[in-house]
């Protein structure tokens, strides 16, 4: 008998996800997933990523150069934005302009504390170059002479920055003075100097944002490509292939892109988040999601509509705002370690203050004796006394009872009535916010399932689900390797946006076929003219027609009517080029039907069932959770 | 003195107040996103020149969201215009009467009823939005030369607002099409606020509802009382002056604070000004308003029951009480910033910009109206920010890309002031330079402040530079200089510079 056909070897896919306190590591080999996690190393990530790759590999049995796709989800660019570390940078704007990202849009920070400021310029006034030449809504004014351009060279040269933002008026669509500054400092700097150029980072009208995310981008550009570099040493030193990188848009790039353009991935942690969402979206058949990810000081929210996330074509980020694709999170001030209070007007109030990690909530028994959302589940009995969370912690019921108790006694509740207060306002403060995103986005809440995921996400999952008017609820059995999964599976994405502004007559089938070019997937910013604000259609076919009804019809569900006789602008083109990822099978959840009351111990997570909620396990690694209606 | 005693039983639950107020504030930040995004115009929808805001049947202001602060304490004026008719569901009310419970014509106030499930009134849903034209003399509906209040526009007495009424109205205003779909885009926002209150209502119940309401309202009294209470009692005062059109007039306070109470007493300020820097009695109670929370606590929500232990004095017939049919459209914007000022100079601030600098630029084609921050006054432990809207207002700015797209003008400059902010042990923020060049004819009308007088600092902090307006003719290199308030033609190749004042600094340098 002839010796069996060798399978074509299966691809071995690992994905990590570098988080706050841990690493983790997913291994998807020939549809089985094995995970790992070490202690996320802050200094310098890198470490902790390959510690968690080799726990991972041990685990799954694997040797490095197995490894077939490598996908890396990290914190760098945000950790740095957020704690406003940057390169020495200098940023060049047309004469006249250069204090554009520190004006902004001009409204203060706070309403009513009066000295209360933004973010500091990541470019001091003394490091901004006004540059000559002018173009304007048509092209050029005011020619850009060699002359002028190397007065800018000069300038930066004599200023000895590792990194120059250039952002010049009407660039987007007028990008040849850019250009021609971008290309003498390249010449005379060579690799010492990283330049951004805004037609190249961001390609969309408003100058502020533009020149903002461009200033950004400059200013972490050099960092990440510090990181990048070490990691992709330590990876070839182990024998593993190069990372791919995980954007904010939710797609993967190559280590070399992602190290020129740092303004891409900041999102890049949760993104991966949501890259997950989309995967179980699909594995579990629920193409509609509200997605809740609550972990110990905050609390992320995205929506999947139709098996994708949504994304939006910028947001701020630390008092930043980056005008670039990424997926749509908005992020609250809640989650288990937020500390109860009581205010000035005897109100129970729960955050924006965290008790963090160290020393966290009163029952980790680390020295914290602030009341927090922890506290008051454990009192509830919905965290069970002595249960281990992930970092080895014992929770301490009898402290997390004297720390609610002195909070009871301030408002003048019962012990258990006050815990139950805190976890209602917890809950409503979460409510909020995903109500107004939805309505923002024009979305019915009770038309979706709820995931709920993060260390403390299926805790409160059902109060919100009823809140919101949700009948169902899926959580992930291991929420802990959530993230990390959903990199693994990632598509790679390359995404081009650029300003065309054409109006009317102008928007021909020739020009929109020239605009989709090769692109997999086209979307279009359009407006009425005379609207400050655009609304995205996808319309692949090209046809100015079917583009014409796409973005009428989409106006009227937004807006609730149609302005047949006004003339539409084509102001935006997004097009993407997508390499699909793999679809790991990650089969069905075994669990035995459960009815609530009763709280469930998951790997990373306790679920906790109210009466008249059951759970059962779901494909996808999934538990589907639902009302029983006979109430 | 601190808390009124309050028995057990009759102090509000300390959860249910927090949900309540969180539900409520919910709604407001609902009907604002509603709002900017269907409305039409770059006013509401770019610059958010908007506010929603929820009110008990009695058409008490339970919250609003924080958009901004000059309709704060206005908004109630607004509602009790109309609390006393005859309600039905659906039937929504709208007015802009500056004497009839508006702010200035610009300012189109929908009042819209909420009912439960069997048809009791359990509240109204409010919103305001600037519209960029509603009729008058001018483009823009912003004249700095008004002297009667039918040349600034339409004059809109509370009505019912139907599609007959939006025709009527939005026939006499420019870029009808626009102001209609703006019109519905309120009306849109409204429901959303009464539909949400609806819920709450099939939710707790109707008298519970209206019981959680009562708690919110003790509850901002209350912890605004308790901040007062920590100021010690006395007569604090100050004056100021405000630039007219027919010279300086007069801005004088006297702010008694006894116990958890404070009132501001305007007594000594000008009388009715020939101009239109008057203000109807709301926008001048609704600027105390925005001082007291500065003074006391930020975090104190935005509800009228913080407004209960403010006692507001102005004899009828003046400046800051004016009567129908007075000239108001820059009292809105100009004067109730000074009148913040006049607060939070008594209470020992250093200043911002006390200006909205408000530029209109238009012609029958186009009309530009934009507002220019500048310096903010430094704080006992703080510089004051730069180039940003410092008092009464808080909106966005036109990006100079959209504004050279749109309309025909080109920007020359635009950037901060360096210098401009008052030197101190910390410095007043600096105000910030727009220029711009006109690409065809056009009118241009600004208001202005602090040109004349700049903003003071405190604690031996030094005043801030004064704001400049210059307007140079084509081809020559001489600039004029602009009066405050100013009206005129730019022709093609003009240009147009406003320089914004900056903020006082606070402790000596």
């Amino acid at each position: 008998m002839a010796p069996p056909e060798p399978e074509p070897s299966a691809p071995v896919i690992l994905g990590v996800d570098v988080g706050g306190t841990f690493t983790d590591a997913v291994l998807i080999d020939g549809g089985r997933v094995f995970a790992g996690k070490a202690p996320t190393t802050p200094e310098d990530q890198s470490a902790g990523v390959l510690d968690a790759i080799g726990k991972v590999l041990a685990v799954a049995g694997r040797a490095p150069g197995q490894v077939t796709n490598f996908s890396h989800g990290m914190t760098v660019a945000t950790n740095a934005l957020l704690e406003n570390r940057s390169a020495d940078t200098a940023f060049v704007a047309d004469r006249g302009f250069t204090d554009l990202v520190e004006i902004g849009r001009q409204n203060r920070a706070s309403l009513y504390r009066l000295q209360a400021s933004r973010p500091a310029p990541l470019v001091p006034p003394e490091k901004r170059i006004g540059s000559a030449g002018r173009n304007g809504p048509e092209g050029e004014i005011t020619p850009l002479t060699a002359e002028d351009v190397r007065h800018v060279v000069e300038r930066v040269d004599r200023l000895g920055v590792e990194s120059v933002a250039v952002c010049l008026l009407h660039a987007d669509r007028h990008p040849a003075h850019e250009a021609a500054i971008g290309a003498a400092l390249r010449e005379r700097f060579g690799d010492s100097l990283h330049v951004s150029l805004s037609h190249e980072v961001v390609g969309t009208f408003r100058e502020y944002e533009r020149a903002a995310t461009t200033e950004v981008d400059a200013a972490l550009s050099p960092l990440l490509s510090k990181y990048l570099g070490r990691l992709v040493k330590a990876c070839s030193e182990a024998g593993l292939t190069e990372p791919a990188i995980m954007q904010s848009s939710g797609g993967l790039t190559s280590v070399e892109n992602a190290a020129g353009h740092a303004a891409l991935t900041v999102l890049s942690g949760p993104a991966g988040g949501a890259a997950a969402a989309a995967l179980v979206s699909r594995a579990a058949g629920a193409p509609d999601l509200l997605c809740f990810d609550m972990g110990g000081t905050s609390c992320d929210v995205c929506v999947v509509e139709d098996g994708m996330v949504r994304e939006t074509g910028g947001k701020s980020i630390g008092g930043h705002p980056l005008a670039l694709p990424m997926v749509d999170i908005d992020t609250v001030g809640a989650g288990g370690g937020s500390i109860a209070w009581r205010d000035s007007g005897g109100a129970l109030r729960v955050g924006p203050r965290s008790a963090g990690a160290m020393p966290g909530p009163a029952a980790y028994g680390h020295g914290g004796t602030e009341p927090t959302v922890t506290d008051a589940n454990l009192v509830l009995g919905r965290l069970s006394d002595g249960s281990e969370l992930a970092g080895r912690i014992t929770l301490d019921r009898e402290a997390a009872e004297t720390a609610i108790a002195r909070l009871a006694a301030e408002l003048g509740l019962g012990i258990e009535q006050c815990a139950e207060g805190i976890l209602r306002v917890a809950n409503s403060e979460m409510v909020r916010a995903l109500r107004v995103m939805t309505v923002e986005r024009g979305l019915d809440p009770r038309r979706f399932t709820l995931l709920a995921f993060g260390g403390a996400g299926p805790l409160h999952a059902t109060a919100i689900a009823e809140e919101l008017g949700i009948e169902r609820i899926l959580v992930p059995v291991d929420g802990g390797v959530f993230s990390a999964l959903g990199l693994a599976a990632a598509d790679r994405r390359r995404d081009s946006v650029r300003t065309v502004l054409l109006r009317g007559e102008a928007i021909t089938a020739a020009a929109l076929t020239e605009l989709i070019g090769d692109a997999d997937e086209v979307s279009w910013d359009l407006r009425y003219r005379g609207q400050s604000f655009e609304l995205s259609v996808s319309e692949p076919s090209g046809d100015p027609g079917r583009l014409r009804e796409s973005f009428e019809s989409a106006h009227e569900s937004m807006y609730g009517y149609r302005d047949e006789d006004a003339q539409i602008e084509l102001v935006t083109v997004r097009r993407r080029y997508i390499e699909p990822g793999v679809s790991p099978d990650l089969g069905a959840a075994r669990f035995q039907e459960v009815e609530g009351p009763r709280s469930i111990d998951l790997e990373q997570a306790t679920l906790f069932l109210p009466e008249g909620w059951s759970a059962r396990g779901h494909a996808g690694g999934l538990l589907s959770i639902s009302h029983s209606k006979a109430m | 003195m601190g808390l009124k005693p309050a028995s057990p039983e009759s102090r509000p639950d300390p959860v249910e107040v927090q949900i309540t107020a969180g539900a409520l504030a919910s709604a407001c930040e609902e009907m604002g996103a509603v709002l900017v995004r269907s409305a039409h115009s770059a006013n509401i929808k770019e610059r958010r020149d908007c506010s929603a805001a929820v009110f008990d049947s009695n058409g008490e202001m339970v919250m609003q969201a924080e958009h901004i602060p000059v309709h704060l304490g206005s908004m109630p004026a607004s509602v009790a215009a109309v609390a006393d008719r005859e309600h039905h569901p659906g039937v929504s009310w709208f007015l802009n009467d500056p004497f009839a419970g508006g702010t200035h014509l610009p300012d189109i106030t929908v009042v819209t009823p909420a009912f439960d499930d069997r048809g009791r009134l359990i509240g109204f849903a409010a919103n305001r939005a600037h519209h960029a034209d509603v009729g008058g003399r001018l483009p823009g509906s912003m004249p700095a030369d008004s002297r009667t209040l039918a040349e600034e526009g339409v004059i809109i007495p509370p009505r019912v607002l139907d599609e007959r009424a939006i025709a009527e109205v939005t026939s006499l205003m420019r870029q009808p099409e626009q102001r209609r779909a703006d019109l519905r885009a309120q009306i849109a926002a409204n429901r959303a606020g009464a539909h949400r209150l609806a819920e709450l209502a099939a939710l707790k119940g109707t008298e519970e509802l209206g019981r959680a309401m009562d708690s919110v309202l003790e509850y901002a009294e209350n912890r605004t009382r308790t901040r007062i209470s920590e100021i010690p009692d006395g007569v604090y005062s100050a004056s100021d002056k405000l630039e007219a059109l027919d010279g300086d007039l007069d801005l004088k306070l006297t702010a008694t604070v006894r116990g958890e109470d404070i009132s501001f007493d305007f007594t000594g300020s000008s009388a009715q000004d020939s101009g239109n820097l008057n203000c109807p009695i709301s926008v001048t109670a609704s600027a105390c308003y925005f001082a007291v929370r500065v003074i006391t606590d930020p975090d104190i929500p935005a509800s009228a029951g913080a407004y209960r232990p403010i006692e507001v004095v102005v004899p009828e017939g003046t400046l800051l009480n004016a009567n129908a049919p007075a000239a108001v459209v820059a009292g809105n914007v100009e004067t109730s910033s000074r009148v913040a000022d006049l607060c939070l100079r008594a209470f020992g601030h250093a200043l911002g910009q006390g200006t909205m600098n408000n530029v209109t630029l238009g012609n029958d084609r186009f009309t530009y109206y934009e507002t220019l921050g500048g310096g903010q006054g430094a704080g006992p432990d703080a510089d004051g920010p730069s180039a940003v809207h410092v008092a009464m207002s808080n909106t966005l700015n036109t990006p100079i890309e959209a504004l050279e797209i749109e309309f025909p003008l080109r920007a020359v400059e635009y950037s901060i002031r360096r210098g401009s902010g008052g030197r101190g042990e910390h410095r007043g923020g600096d105000g910030l330079v727009r220029e711009v060049e006109a690409l065809e004819p056009m009118e241009f009308a600004l208001l202005t402040e602090r040109r004349r007088h700049r903003p003071p600092g405190a604690a031996g902090g030094e005043p801030a530079a004064a704001g400049r307006n210059l307007l140079t003719a084509r081809g020559t290199d001489r600039p004029e200089s602009l009066e405050p308030k100013a009206t005129g033609s730019l022709n093609s190749g003009d240009r147009l510079r406003i320089e914004t004042p900056g903020g006082g600094g606070y402790g000596a340098a």
